[in-house]
């Protein structure tokens, strides 16, 4: 089952901004990484999702209900840090806390009691006097109580030191393995993701770029050194992403690779010297660069 | 056991030995997270340093601690107890079986030829030749024998 889907969602923002014929499949109880450059669309496709914006063609389906139609029932069961939480300034941690939970139906004050423990946080102080650490910490907490069905976090450690990223994290890590909860986590910081995420999707300029598990994006996505290639090939096994030349030999970047593909390069009379793996952020870098040569931009 | 005044006790899931364990553990890899943490493991069992019916942190400990996702270690832990070399007690958690050392040595020997294997292969990618290779090697051991 799905628990996010959009079928061909377009939106539209003036002349220089549009999102087109999106389609995501956000799997049930997946962690999926949702990545790509600033201003590509990330957050106007959340917003779109929660029914925060209006889209102008296109169907969305969030825990099987129909977005905008029954939002409200996605909603009930949503956690969502957006990229600037809004809290009031003059409540205390425990008001906020309370003041929160008062929307939630199934919000677990002992949950959140636990979660104050384990973050460190002053339950009296005033958010006004928190630090953007502990305030991170708290809109994590907040969401979490909620123990919701799908978790949607806007840059949830954008700007945080890194001991308070690993803290917010683990404990993000820690409830989902209470249950079967989705995340759906959008994020420029490569390497978390590459550690936490069992699907990936890429987003670049309102087009969704690749959208794939973890292990095939990372697996199926090589950088080659090849000698004597001939210019014009025929049909390959593999997709081609780019080719450069460098005064010796060639370096091609390339798509849905595997081992036995090497074979390939004797057929076409050229001569594999390398095959190197990348990492989620190198290729996520060479997919861009690939998928902009090709769109003319 | 007593601690110093600068010494501070933290919660066990934030600072266990299960953390230094896994410390490398290589998420940019492009061997699976799994498949790394199950190899980590069935070395600390061949090797005797997870003793036999020593219990294997739990699926919540171990992705809060090492920052994983928790389907990546069940995945592990699936790997592992196909394999034999740990089994799940229902409701008890997952235990280190007691291998036959022939078991253990097979194992202790898989993993030095990956990373022989490793080493030969970043060596190639360098233009560094099997010679020179082997010299260092030796000199190597040598060097660690003396």
């Amino acid at each position: 089952m799905l628990a996010i889907e959009t079928n061909d969602l377009t939106y539209r923002a003036g002349k220089d901004f549009e999102l087109r014929e999106l389609c995501l499949k956000v799997r049930e109880g997946a962690i999926y990484g949702f990545l790509g450059p600033n201003g590509a669309g990330k957050t106007t496709t959340i917003r779109l999702l929660l029914g925060l914006q209006r889209a102008n063609s296109g169907r969305i389906s969030v825990l099987g209900h129909d977005v905008p139609r029954h939002v409200h029932r996605a909603l009930a069961e949503t956690g969502y840090v957006p990229e600037r939480p809004h809290l009031y300034p003059y409540l205390t941690v425990g008001e906020a806390i309370r003041y929160h939970g008062a929307f939630w139906k199934g919000f677990d004050h002992g949950y959140a009691g636990e979660l104050i423990e384990m973050f460190g946080m002053p339950e009296h102080q005033r958010l006004a006097r928190l630090s953007k650490g502990e305030m991170g910490k708290l809109h994590m907490l907040l969401v979490l109580a909620q123990r919701p069905k799908l978790l949607v976090l806007d840059e949830p450690t954008d700007g945080l030191d890194p001991v308070v990223r690993r803290d917010v994290l683990t404990a993000l890590l820690d409830f989902c393995s209470q249950g079967s909860t989705t995340v759906f986590i959008s994020s420029h910081l490569v390497h978390e993701l590459e550690r936490i995420c069992d699907w990936v999707g890429v987003l670049d300029r309102g087009r969704l770029v690749t959208e794939l598990p973890m292990h095939s994006f990372k697996q199926g996505i090589k950088r080659l050194r090849v000698s004597r290639a001939p210019s014009l090939l025929g049909d390959t096994p593999f997709v081609l992403l780019l080719r450069e030349q460098t005064p010796f030999d060639e370096i091609w970047v390339v798509r849905g690779w595997q081992a036995p593909m090497t074979q390939w390069f004797e057929g076409a009379g050229a001569e594999l010297k390398e095959v190197v793996d990348l990492d989620l952020e190198e290729g996520f870098v060479e997919m861009l660069r690939a998928s902009r040569s090709t769109s003319g931009l | 056991m007593t601690f110093g005044p600068d010494c501070i006790s933290v919660p066990i899931h934030q600072n266990s030995w299960r953390g230094i364990l896994f410390r490398q553990i290589d998420p940019r890899s492009p061997i699976p997270l799994y498949v790394q943490i199950a190899n980590r493991l069935r070395v600390a069992i061949a090797t005797g340093e997870m003793a036999p019916g020593t219990a294997l942190p739990s699926v919540r400990n171990l992705a809060a601690v090492i920052r994983v996702n928790p389907a990546t270690v069940v995945q592990a832990y699936r790997e592992l107890e196909q394999a034999g070399v740990v089994e799940s007690r229902q409701g008890a958690g997952t235990f280190v079986r007691d291998l036959a050392e022939s078991r253990r040595e097979s194992e202790r020997k898989r993993e030095a030829r990956r990373l022989v294997q490793r080493m030969v292969q970043e060596a190639s990618g360098l233009g560094v030749t099997h010679e020179d290779l082997e010299s260092a090697w030796q000199a190597e051991l040598t060097k660690r024998g003396s």
